[in-house]
């Protein structure tokens, strides 16, 4: 086994893990709420990036920022039908509407992009770079680099901005913040609208390196869950931490064990931490960790 | 509301009426196809209908116990020859030793975090079906023989769906019997209580933990019972039980009508059922149907069909 290699591709997945979690982190950690169809739209990200670039002829560049705005427009559109139920908190139903919009996404996606894998050409996956024993591609980098930025940004705005701590006071009390003069309502859709695009983001970034197909969403996005809990609900310096460590237990336990178990055995490890920590996940204010 | 004294008499006239559906409707082999499933995946819902309603989560790992019904039938009858009711009985214990096993560890928490947890669980099973080949692998097991449950004497065999149509209405007779007394029992009322109020439920001396364990419990081996009887209807059985079609598809069913209503997850299942039978645009429409069902009911009118027909006049109890 090629040890250094086997690190390397560790850290990418770690980062792709942790890009595509980037927005389940905000909206566990503000909003409480969770997202089932977060698969469904990952998968949605890279096909209409794939789309773009197949039907209407785009670079990888423009379709990059085509596919983040379609994934922000459909989250504010979930948001906004879920909107009673949130203001409400009803938990159990907006759980169930979500994995109901999975369901739509993934129909859609097959009508309208058929069932056959597919590969997003971008360019940044055909240049290889030879370092020592490790081979890697420039898209390899681009996702840490992007994962570094988009944490890095998240947490600023989280800790100091005027957008960060309105949502910390939703995540507190969205009572309390609508009586304070906070439009609660816009606050939800901007919550939804960015883990829309961002999943969306992280879909275009880290799709290119393998095939895509519509039903992917089910698999592609479970780690998602693995690191929001293993990086304590919310915080996002956590993810990121976890996100990493994810990555690199996938690689040595896929080299080491089976590569077929590797899923399993990461939610083999969450199970316990959410089980015995159930305390963790209710309690809220990480967000600015 | 109908007073109770009428409703014991019209509940076994509808039921045995019932019988004679499929004929009334034309008697085709599409009808049959379409009622066969549909009492077979009523009875899949109504294991989801017992934790949904009563105890007020969502369990995502119910899929597995339909899964786990069926997996026991399908090696038993195809690879060890059991007949239908030695299969009946060990879908039943596959899916209350899975229950057990997945209650002790997910039950402890709630909400998100009970669905997420469940969720999980129901990953795990999919991988070890999906790459064990003791479990079939990716190919599961095919070669089951139809439905036996012959008795010395008594020859019940059921070839064809027309066949089936018997044992699955009368299973489903059973269970919803079953969900039936299970309301008015002493563990459905400490549901309830546990779900609604559970520090009242601590204090009149309930163990919020044992109760929703025992749920779990019950809830299970009624999944798996529809899990029994699907793997002989589709002689085959495979890692796609565990798809969210199904999982969807119960918790639409139950929301559909309206929550703790007996025949909701029923009628629930026989409108999805009818649909995807007569007004078919292929599977992708079928999954956008199912979808948009689920979030309309929800978004839209939280109460059911049931609260669209009642109108201002409230239900007991608002889930």
């Amino acid at each position: 086994m090629n040890v250094w290699q086997q690190l390397a591709n560790g850290v990418i997945m770690g980062h792709a893990y942790a890009l595509t979690a980037i927005g389940w982190t905000l909206l566990l950690g503000a909003a409480r709420l969770v997202n089932f169809g977060h698969g469904q739209m990952y998968m949605l990200g890279a096909f209409i990036a794939w789309f773009a670039m197949r039907a209407l002829g785009l670079p990888y560049y423009a379709a990059i920022p085509l596919s983040v705005l379609a994934g922000a427009a459909l989250g504010a559109v979930m948001q906004r039908a879920m909107l009673r139920l949130t203001l409400q908190q009803n938990l159990v139903s907006l759980m169930i509407v979500t994995l109901g919009f999975g369901e739509i996404f993934e129909g859609v996606a097959g009508l309208a992009f058929g069932v056959k894998p597919q590969m997003i050409g971008s360019p940044l996956n055909a240049m290889n770079l030879q370092w020592g024993p490790v081979l890697l591609t420039v898209q390899d980098l681009t996702v840490v680099a992007a994962t570094i930025v988009m944490f890095l940004v998240l947490r600023a705005v989280m800790a100091h901005g005027l957008v960060g701590s309105w949502v910390r006071m939703v995540a507190e009390d969205p009572l309390l913040t609508q009586l304070a003069g906070v439009n609660v309502a816009r606050v939800y859709l901007g919550i939804f609208a960015f883990e829309g695009a961002a999943v969306a983001f992280a879909a275009t970034l880290v799709a290119p390196r393998t095939p895509i197909i519509t039903s992917m969403g089910f698999d592609e996005v479970i780690m998602t869950f693995v690191v929001v809990v293993l990086g304590g609900v919310g915080s996002v310096g956590g993810s990121y931490v976890a996100g990493l460590a994810l990555g690199v237990f996938s690689a040595f336990f896929g080299a080491l064990v089976a590569p077929a178990y590797t899923t399993a055995a990461a939610f083999l490890i969450m199970i316990p931490i959410m089980v015995l920590r159930p305390g963790g996940l209710a309690s809220g204010g990480g967000l600015s960790r | 509301m109908m007073r109770p004294a009428m409703k014991l008499p019209l509940g076994v006239v509808l039921a045995v009426a019932g019988y004679w559906l499929p004929p009334l409707l034309g008697g085709s082999t599409l009808v049959y196809n379409t009622l066969v499933v549909t009492a077979i995946f009523a009875v899949m819902a109504y294991g989801q209908d017992i934790v949904l309603s009563d105890l007020g989560e969502v369990s995502l790992v119910h899929t597995a116990f339909f899964a786990a019904g069926a997996y026991a039938t399908g090696i038993l009858a195809a690879d060890h020859g059991w007949n239908a009711w030695a299969t009946l009985a060990a879908a039943g214990a596959a899916a209350l030793v899975l229950a057990l096993v997945l209650g002790l560890i997910t039950l402890r928490t709630r909400e998100f975090a009970f669905s997420l947890v469940t969720y999980a669980a129901n990953v795990v099973c999919y991988t070890i079906c999906y790459n064990w080949h003791v479990l079939g692998g990716s190919d599961g097991f095919v070669g089951i023989p139809p439905l036996d449950l012959s008795l010395p004497g008594l020859r019940l065999t059921a070839l064809s769906n027309k066949d089936l149509w018997p044992y699955a209405y009368g299973l489903l007779l059973l269970v919803l019997y079953f969900v039936n007394r299970f309301r008015r029992s002493k563990l459905g009322h400490a549901a309830l209580m546990v779900h609604m109020n559970p520090p009242l439920a601590t204090m009149s001396g309930l163990d919020p933990h044992r109760v929703r364990l025992l749920v779990f419990l019950v809830s299970a081996p009624l999944t798996a019972l529809g899990g029994w009887l699907y793997a002989y209807q589709r002689a085959y059985v495979g890692p796609d039980l565990f798809e969210t079609y199904f999982l969807v598809l119960m918790l639409t069913a139950v929301v559909l009508v309206g929550r703790r209503l007996l025949v909701g997850p029923l009628i629930g299942t026989a409108i999805l059922m009818l649909q995807k039978s007569y007004l078919s645009f292929g599977a992708y429409f079928d999954k956008i149907v199912l979808g948009a069902v689920l979030v309309a009911v929800l978004c839209l009118f939280p109460g059911g069909l049931a609260g669209l027909v009642q109108g201002r006049r409230r239900r007991p109890e608002a889930g």
